[in-house]
């Protein structure tokens, strides 16, 4: 069984937003909501200063609070670790929103039904293809494949690298990780 | 405006915003029940880089933009500007229809024409100008690229020498630099460098995707470093190993002063020099005083920081890259600067080695090499089309000019306004541009403004009605890049390629490309002898002299390349492995393993030119750097900079709603201590004010930037009134540019002094 994984390098990260623009358009999300933000943070005082590059969207958390709370059973896990909602049986009752640490889920201002990442599950992945967000990023900052192959890139990678995950201490363990930022500016 | 041009949205089944809806019925099932999906590779358009895109096209819609997987140093990636080109072609602000002034100049009140009317009209001016004032009294101006190749053919036609790219107000300087220190233009290996010097060349907000990706991972190496200079902490600069805020307008003293360091020591390639430069000698005496200590007072970077540089630098040539960046446009000292970039990267002796700078192999340099006719070549169908050889309003290439070393084709825009408002050199009557916002891209916009106002024909060609399109007489709606079959164009770079720009969908209520209407126009106006293609099929096939299997391949993949090994003439390996596959080209090699024949200079020396006896000739002192000119304050007490952003591309994009979405607006930059000296708290609307004029700006408190300069994204302060999301957003920073140009160059500057006070 396949078990996706995405991991975002915040070293690689140029915050250049290429991957909010391809989501948008991938998945026709309507204006004022998001599924996936990155968000560019300076710290420190003058000249001591770091930018870092966060990324915002849902983590596919294993134990998914959205999941637990949610009434009807729209809200759901599929083997491969991706959370979805089934909008048939979505009432819109926003318990999953209110349940999320990550605010990663949002209502739909058209549908109304809940809105969120989907790793491009069922237009992208069940065609064989990356989410659009890990395609087109300029500095391939972004990660994407099956962790239970120990040869797929992202599993190299975690093996490599110290990938840490938002917001550990929940215990809601994600599938979207990170790699720390370690750059800014040292000029005295 | 009143007339319902965006009618074509609701005749256009399951376009534009109608888009946003769909999504009722879900994104997949749309998929899932779509009947045809395809993926056309073409060119973007969305900035000035071109990089290979492929484009999913769902039931004739466009759907998603990504990179062309072919074109193996992009493969899938794109960057946000690039996948909103979906965006641009829906965007329901777009014109589509010709339009014709039926108000006062700048009233926005116009009238729908068809392309016959449109054209007729246009042909009926510009023959009345021509009568009247002669051909020269009409500029042409637009960005780089195939537009501006086929403006220039229509100017020629028409007999005009005055036409001008976008390069004075942005890349002119490496351009020429590169051209008269090494003969031509040079790439820059940042794949397999060591050491990168970056003077705010921020490729990580004014992408290019190749060499964007490359400076990531580069950047993101243990074994590299990779030193900015910036006065602001860009992008870039967060990613650096070290970052120098130096004092705007200085880098030249700083570089000065790594050149003096490294004679001093005697640690530069001496061999190289020997065998490939001149000038050396005037080098030396240029910087005979410019130590470490004396840029301190001038940079801010610490002497001793220079000296261990110097030292860093030098140890990991020749894998080393000072690079020039692209927008070159400092100080009155760019010139200088540049210059100083180029002869800095000689002396570490870099060029033709892996990790350095290289010239860019096209197909014809890789027949000669493998003495075999292996790769096709490119005809140029527009080789008749000739700048007429009359006097230019800028002078440029006459003798006798301060403007003598710079291209007829390229010119100096900030002297178009000038030369309008005085008539001088002689009369100028009308202007015809193609997608070019002369008012946001060009210093003192409101002298534009004026002057426009005094033309008897005003042509836009454009997306958008933009703030240079509401100033016209006649409006024609481009078809967007993903509407137009373009032509066959050079991709090479360490080995050969081409690429091509083909249509994803038939144009949106009839928009036409640059090749139909210039040639339209060229046809109409009987003035079409020069021309030897009909259409753009034609033209593709005289390109390809007849090698229909090229053209085949590239409306298929989009892009094509053969593979070829690298070659770097200076690295033993990398030609050893070229030769194994070439064995013609084993004649080429030295005993030392290395093709040092073939490196060869277009200079008047043919060597790299350290010292530019022409330009000495012509401009005495600037024929070797000198520290003259490099001020960016007037006596204010900030400078202000531009710099890109990664969102948007100069004045173009702010209308396109997913970018709008994301950045609709352009605060100025100042440090937190500067702010509360002058009692400015964040979101303060202030007046920035020199002797040029004065703008309007809202303020950012932000660490990131030092004391003394602020700092601004350019292409906002629209003031087309029909791009209702955009006009007087922002602050547009050309109103109050000094329109001095640059020595030699002619370089707009974009640094300038200002004063800021409460509005």
């Amino acid at each position: 069984m396949k078990k996706y994984v995405m991991v975002h390098d915040e070293n690689l990260c140029i915050g250049c937003q290429g991957c909010s623009v391809a989501c948008r358009n991938e998945n026709n999300v309507p204006d004022g909501v998001y599924r996936l933000q990155v968000h560019m943070k300076m710290s420190g005082t003058f000249p001591r200063l770091k930018t870092d590059f966060i990324r915002q969207s849902c983590v596919m958390c294993e134990e998914s609070p959205c999941v637990t709370v949610c009434p009807t059973g729209a809200s759901f896990k599929t083997d491969n670790g991706i959370t979805l909602v089934d909008e048939r049986l979505c009432v819109s009752c926003k318990y999953c929103l209110l349940a999320c640490p990550y605010d990663a889920r949002f209502v739909d201002p058209i549908t109304k039904a809940i809105g969120k990442c989907t790793f491009c599950f069922q237009n992208r992945l069940s065609a064989g293809k990356e989410p659009a967000c890990v395609t087109v990023c300029p500095t391939d900052a972004l990660v994407f494949g099956d962790v239970n192959d120990e040869n797929s890139e992202v599993s190299k990678l975690i093996a490599k690298k110290n990938v840490e995950y938002p917001k550990a201490h929940l215990n809601t363990k994600p599938s979207l990780g990170f790699i720390k930022n370690t750059k800014g500016g040292r000029y005295e | 405006m009143a007339i319902s041009r965006r009618a074509f949205l609701k005749t256009s089944a399951g376009i534009g915003t109608l888009a946003a809806f769909e999504v009722n019925l879900g994104a997949n099932s749309a998929l899932m029940n779509a009947k045809s999906i395809k993926f056309v590779p073409s060119v973007c358009e969305m900035c000035s880089t071109r990089c290979p895109i492929e484009v999913e096209v769902v039931d004739g819609k466009c759907k998603i933009i990504q990179g062309n997987p072919k074109f193996s140093s992009n493969k899938t990636s794109v960057c946000a500007r690039g996948g909103a080109g979906v965006n641009q072609l829906y965007d329901p602000k777009r014109i589509v229809k010709p339009l014709i002034r039926v108000g006062k100049r700048g009233e926005n009140k116009w009238r729908e024409a068809s392309w016959d009317e449109a054209l007729s009209y246009c042909a009926t001016k510009l023959n009345e100008i021509k009568e009247k004032y002669g051909p020269q009294s009409v500029v042409f101006t637009s960005k780089t690229g195939e537009s501006h190749t086929q403006l220039m053919n229509f100017a020629c036609s028409y007999g005009s020498p005055n036409i001008f790219s976008h390069w004075s107000c942005c890349p002119i300087t490496y351009n020429i630099v590169l051209n008269q220190t090494y003969g031509g233009g040079l790439s820059r290996d940042f794949a397999n460098a060591k050491y990168i010097v970056n003077f705010g060349h921020n490729l990580f907000e004014g992408i290019v995707i190749s060499d964007t990706k490359k400076v990531a991972k580069f950047a993101n190496r243990e074994d590299t470093k990779l030193l900015v200079l910036d006065p602001r902490f860009s992008v870039i600069a967060a990613k650096a190993d070290e970052w120098l805020p130096v004092r705007p307008g200085t880098d030249l003293a700083f570089v000065m002063a790594l050149i003096h360091v490294w004679i001093r020591d005697g640690k530069y390639d001496k061999k190289f020099v020997e065998k490939y430069t001149v000038g050396i000698e005037e080098v030396i005496k240029a910087v005979k005083d410019t130590t470490p200590k004396w840029q301190e007072a001038i940079t801010g970077i610490k002497a001793k920081d220079v000296e261990r540089i110097a030292d860093e630098i030098y140890a990991k040539a020749p894998e080393v890259i000072i690079d020039w960046g692209h927008k070159t446009t400092t100080t009155r000292a760019e010139y200088q600067r540049t210059r100083a970039i180029a002869i800095a990267n000689a002396l570490m002796g870099n060029f033709e080695k892996k990790g350095g700078i290289f010239f860019g192999k096209s197909a014809g340099t890789f027949n000669k090499l493998c003495a075999e006719e292996l790769f096709p070549t490119l005809a140029n169908p527009d080789a008749g089309f000739k700048v007429p050889k009359t006097p230019r309003i800028d002078g440029c290439g006459e003798e006798g000019s301060k403007h003598f070393f710079i291209p007829r084709k390229h010119g100096v825009l900030m002297d178009i306004a000038p030369a309008i408002l005085s008539q001088k050199p002689y009369p100028i009557k009308g202007w015809v541009s193609t997608r070019f916002n002369h008012l946001i891209n060009v210093a003192s916009t409101d002298e534009v403004v004026k002057a426009i106002d005094k033309l008897d024909f005003v042509l836009s060609i454009d997306v958008y009605l933009n703030d240079f399109a509401n100033l016209a007489d006649v409006v024609l709606p481009e078809a967007t890049y993903l509407e137009r079959d373009e032509s066959i164009q050079n991709k090479s770079g360490t080995a050969p390629g081409y690429y091509m720009r083909n249509k994803v969908v038939e144009p949106i209520a009839g928009t036409k490309s640059g090749y139909e209407i210039f040639r339209e126009l060229a046809r109409l106006m009987k003035i079409d002898e020069g021309y030897t293609w009909k259409d753009i099929n034609e033209y593709r096939m005289q390109q390809a002299k007849g090698n229909d299997k090229l053209i085949a391949d590239l409306i298929k993949n989009g892009y094509v390349n053969w593979k070829v090994p690298q070659v770097y003439y200076r690295e033993p390996k990398f030609v050893a492995k070229f030769v194994e596959k070439y064995p013609n080209a084993t004649k080429f090699v030295d005993e030392n393993g290395e093709m040092s024949s073939q490196v060869k200079f277009k200079t008047p020396s043919g060597k790299i030119e350290l010292f530019l006896e022409n330009v000495e000739a012509k401009f005495p002192g600037e024929g070797c750097i000198n520290p003259n000119h490099m001020d960016v304050f007037g006596g204010h007490e900030f400078c202000l900079m531009s710099g890109k952003t990664a969102i948007h591309t100069n004045g173009h994009t702010q209308n396109i709603p997913i970018l709008n979405h994301l950045m609709d607006q352009s605060p100025v930059w100042i440090n937190p201590k500067a702010a509360k000296q002058k009692g400015f708290k964040d979101g303060d609307t202030v007046i920035l004010k020199n002797k040029f004029g004065s703008v309007k700006a809202t303020l950012m408190l932000t660490e990131g930037i030092r004391e003394d300069t602020l700092f601004v994204y350019h292409g906002f302060g629209h003031v087309t009134p029909d791009l209702s999301d955009t006009n007087g957003m922002g602050t547009n920073q050309s109103v109050i540019l000094d329109p001095a140009d640059g020595v030699v160059c002619g370089t707009m500057v974009t640094n300038v002094g200002v004063d800021i006070i409460k509005a």
